[in-house]
């Protein structure tokens, strides 16, 4: 059986059975290669699709998903039969596809044409690089490319596809010392030149080098700058506040503060569908939304919650493209940069530590309170320049007070994974340390 | 629906490779089925139901190995996905060779009375919606409760060209709650999350009124909460989920993929003193019905107790059928993976710290000042260099041997070889705690565990230096 078959013959169960249906049909390709110490530690090459179902009735929506084509009949049961269940007021809806979507290459494939030799390439490059130096004890090195093809359809007439993909790299090196340095560098991009191994490998190097040495400090209140690869992990935390869903079920502090200042008067914060650096773009959400670009906050004002159809309609606005999966995320949170340069902030720092890596934001950070308490790695700074590494320290504090204290934006945007960022400078931060 | 891929049609796949390249060759076939519930203000929200459904393909050649998965299960599809992985290892080792599959009937230990299609999900639900109303009864500051429910009939194929030929079928479920307590417009949270290797009968077996309640009493505490002090102190960490520290700050470092290539602080150190003397501990993935267990791993392996640590020295590792080809060491059955999307590598089961001399209340009467991390969060470690981090969810102050004011947002950091040997009391009141680890080959269930254990110094990250 086809996909086409397959939708042919659930679209006409919903007929029979009086209920709307939506169809996701997903085909993932991925390839990852991981050296540990210039030798290969893991190879995958691989594929495969998922189908998700969604079945609409009185408002009311069941789901079920399955990997293979054999029984239309058994996925259409199972998502009928999860409607049953659901006793939630919330009202869903499926969109019927009518409005305009923004024009957003598709991904082109480019790394899928490379070879094996030349992906392999990306890690023995990287590790080359990194060994350069006799003081480095370990490193790792990895590379990876997907491509997913998306196709989204439904008995309201909407049917919709997109190729999203792109390639990354990572590496680490541990540098030897009284106890191991580590430090870690990446890179993602939507073409394989956006990729630079020699780069990244020799980033890992020299910080894993530069954090011989490394001592805790006294515990205290300090200046810091969040370099970008740090703030876009503790961003991570306004994902689950701004999402609707979560505020109109009491799960987000963000609640009711629509209008208010919650951050720095610098702090400008949008959700772009597409950005060039970037390799997680979409012109419609996964309900068939199309995505626009919007502010959420702006120079520190909280603006709008992110909405699917659900909770659009529930508030009385229009939904924002943000629908992902059952909950509600940005396609690219964007902060938007200041003028000044990496080695700029570090002046303004003058005094204080510069945060390059933390530790535990699945289990240290709550989104909820806002509250987090994250293991962190950083250096010093004494007169503007770096002076030492500084190990064994936490990092706390409360995510939206944090926001308050942004007291300079840098220039140095970075894309992560959904997240696009410069460095920024925190006026204060609790830090714990050993001394 | 394992049923397609009978002996014939596996030793094809598995001898394609061989023609292609490599020394051994290993086939993982996956069907699994899934239930999610969700519950917020007591009302179900969201259930959905599916199917996994695919193989993974695995080649060595030496100690390099070569991954590939798809779910086109069409038999020209497979066959080349499985020359791919033997052209990828490159070289031919084997001209002539046989395969002789054996199908080894495993004896199972983890008896499961109910599979999860048999439960009607109106009956799960209901057991969902007495923990939510035993949580928002529990007070008034309770402002939303989130129930989750998960459960999943896994089966599985395992086969390799050393004639392993066996099939395993793994049941767990989990019941997710998690708590929201608001007062002066402070909100904190509270979760607690048990499961374990068996069917929907798992909610009869445990109270789950006093489940919502322990997710609930979290966050009501913790909302009265003062922020944790900061800096190095004593710390008290209590039983059951209390066990991540182990898991973290020891057990990932003990695991043969960083291991075997000399990434870990622990590599080499077999028969050492690497703990503090009242420390043992174990791996063991044979615990009957365990959130961790099986009766195989996902390479096929019979599973076994694993001593890490016996009185502070270290005993043994981890390891993957990889692991040990890279070491010259047995695999002790720890060769894990989410689903077929993942190659299998070296992971935990059942992890824990055995027990000790001292009663609970004796740990906590001898610090004069210091943490008592009663409930903790996750955590993470990096194995090459010790580091790791775990959240405290509700912590208390000790002061004078007694358990004091309620304090939140501490974080404890360290490095793993030098807390371990800073553990100074073990309780006598081990207990296992459930949780999800994440690492090379996805996230699994795991069991972590521990008794009452009292650590010298750790650096707490709080707000009150």
């Amino acid at each position: 059986m086809t996909f086409e078959q397959f939708k042919d013959r659930i679209f006409a169960l919903a007929k029979v059975h009086g209920v709307e249906a939506q169809l996701s049909f997903s085909q993932n390709k991925n390839f990852q290669v991981r050296y540990q110490n210039g030798t290969m530690d893991q190879y995958t090459d691989a594929g495969k699709f998922k189908i998700t179902l969604q079945l609409l009735k009185d408002g009311k929506l069941g789901m079920s998903y399955t990997e293979t084509l054999d029984d239309p009949e058994k996925v259409f049961e199972d998502a009928l039969s999860n409607i049953a269940i659901i006793d939630s007021e919330d009202v869903e809806y499926f969109y019927d596809g009518k409005g305009e979507y923004p024009k957003i290459e598709p991904y082109d494939g480019s790394f899928e044409k490379l070879s094996v030799k030349e992906r392999l390439s990306y890690v023995e490059k990287a590790h080359e690089e990194i060994r350069k130096s006799l003081d480095i004890i370990n490193d790792m090195a990895v590379y990876g490319q997907q491509m997913n093809e998306m196709r989204l359809a439904n008995t309201l007439g909407l049917d919709l596809s997109y190729t999203n993909g792109g390639g990354f790299m990572y590496a680490m090196a541990v540098a030897k010392d009284v106890s191991p340095r580590s430090a870690v560098e990446f890179a993602i991009g939507r073409k394989p030149e956006a990729l630079n191994p020699i780069h990244v490998g020799s980033k890992a190097r020299d910080e894993a080098l530069a954090l011989v040495g490394s001592k805790s400090v006294k515990s205290g209140k300090y200046r810091v700058i969040l370099r970008n690869d740090v703030f876009s992990d503790i961003l991570g935390m306004l994902i689950s506040m701004i999402s609707a869903e979560n505020a109109q079920k009491n799960l987000s502090p963000l609640k009711g503060k629509i209008g208010e200042k919650i951050g720095s008067d610098i702090l400008t914060v949008k959700d772009l569908p597409y950005h060039p650096l970037s390799i997680s773009c979409a012109p419609f959400d996964t309900q068939g939304v199309p995505t626009k670009e919007k502010t959420i906050i702006e120079n520190g004002v909280f603006k709008t919650f992110l909405h699917n159809l659900k909770t659009a309609k529930k508030d009385g606005v229009e939904p924002t493209g943000n629908a992902m999966g059952t909950g509600i995320q940005p396609i690219n949170l964007y902060v938007e940069p200041g003028n000044k340069s990496f080695d700029e902030l570090l002046k303004s720092l003058d005094d204080g530590l510069v945060i390059i890596e933390v530790e535990g934001m699945h289990s240290g950070a709550n989104p909820i309170s806002g509250n987090f308490s994250l293991g962190a790695k950083a250096f010093r700074v004494e007169g503007g320049r770096i002076t030492h590494g500084v190990e064994q320290i936490t990092i706390s504090g409360n995510f939206l007070e944090m926001l308050g204290n942004i007291e300079d934006i840098g220039n140095d945007i970075r894309a992560f994974m959904g997240i696009i960022t410069p460095s920024v400078l925190i006026s204060n931060l609790d830090i714990a340390g050993n001394a | 629906m394992l049923d397609r891929f009978d002996k014939p049609f596996v030793e094809e796949i598995l001898a394609t490779v061989l023609r292609y390249g490599g020394d051994f060759a290993e086939v993982f076939v996956e069907d699994r089925y899934s239930t999610n519930i969700e519950l917020k203000n007591g009302k179900v929200e969201l259930a959905q139901t599916g199917r996994m459904f695919g193989i993974g393909i695995r080649g060595f050649l030496g100690d390099k190995a070569i991954y590939a998965y798809t779910n086109d299960l069409s038999k020209d599809n497979i066959l080349a996905v499985a020359k791919r992985v033997g052209e990828a290892l490159g070289e031919v080792k084997l001209k002539d060779f046989s395969i002789d599959l054996r199908k080894k009937e495993l004896e199972n230990k983890h008896f499961v009375l109910w599979k999860p299609e048999q439960v009607r999900k109106e009956t799960k639900v209901g057991y969902m919606k007495r923990a939510y109303e035993a949580a928002k009864k529990y007070s008034p500051t309770i402002a939303q409760v989130v129930v989750r429910y998960w459960d999943y009939d896994q089966n599985v194929l395992i086969a390799n060209t050393e004639g392993v030929f066996v099939t395993d079928n793994r049941v767990r479920t989990r019941l997710m709650i998690n708590a929201v307590a608001v007062k002066d417009g402070q909100m904190e949270s509270g979760f607690y999350g048990p499961g374990a290797g068996m069917g929907p009968e798992f909610l009869e077996r445990i109270d789950v009124e006093q489940a919502g309640v322990r997710a609930a009493r979290i966050a009501v505490r913790m909302v009265d909460a003062q922020p944790a002090p900061a800096g190095k102190m004593t710390v008290v960490i209590s039983n059951e989920f209390g066990g991540v520290i182990f898991h973290e700050a020891v057990g990932h470092a003990l695991e043969a993929s960083s291991v075997a290539r000399g990434m870990s602080v622990f590599a080499g150190k077999l028969g050492q003193q690497v703990a503090a003397e009242c420390v043992s501990a174990v791996d063991d993935a044979t615990i009957p019905n365990a959130w961790g267990s099986a009766n195989v791993d996902d390479e096929g392996t019979p599973t076994q107790r694993i001593v890490l640590i016996e009185n502070g020295i270290l005993k043994g590792y981890m390891i993957d059928k990889l692991g040990s080809r890279r070491m010259g060491m047995p695999s002790t059955g720890s060769g894990r993976r989410q689903d077929y999307t993942f190659a299998p590598t070296s992971r935990m089961s059942n992890t824990f710290i055995l027990p000790g001399d001292y009663h609970p209340e004796e740990i906590i009467a001898s610090v004069e000042y210091g943490l008592y991390a009663k409930t903790m969060g996750g955590g993470s470690v990096n194995p090459a260099t010790g580091e790791f981090n775990f959240a405290v969810n509700e912590g208390y102050l000790i002061e004078n041997g007694k358990i004091t004011k309620p304090v939140k947002g501490a974080t404890l950091i360290g490095k793993g070889y030098e807390i371990i040997q800073k553990i100074e009391m073990v309780g006598n009141d081990v207990a296992r705690g459930q949780g999800m680890c994440g690492s090379y080959s996805g996230s699994i269930p795991a069991d972590v565990g521990q008794p009452t254990i009292k650590v010298r110094e750790i650096i707490v990250g709080g707000r009150n230096a």
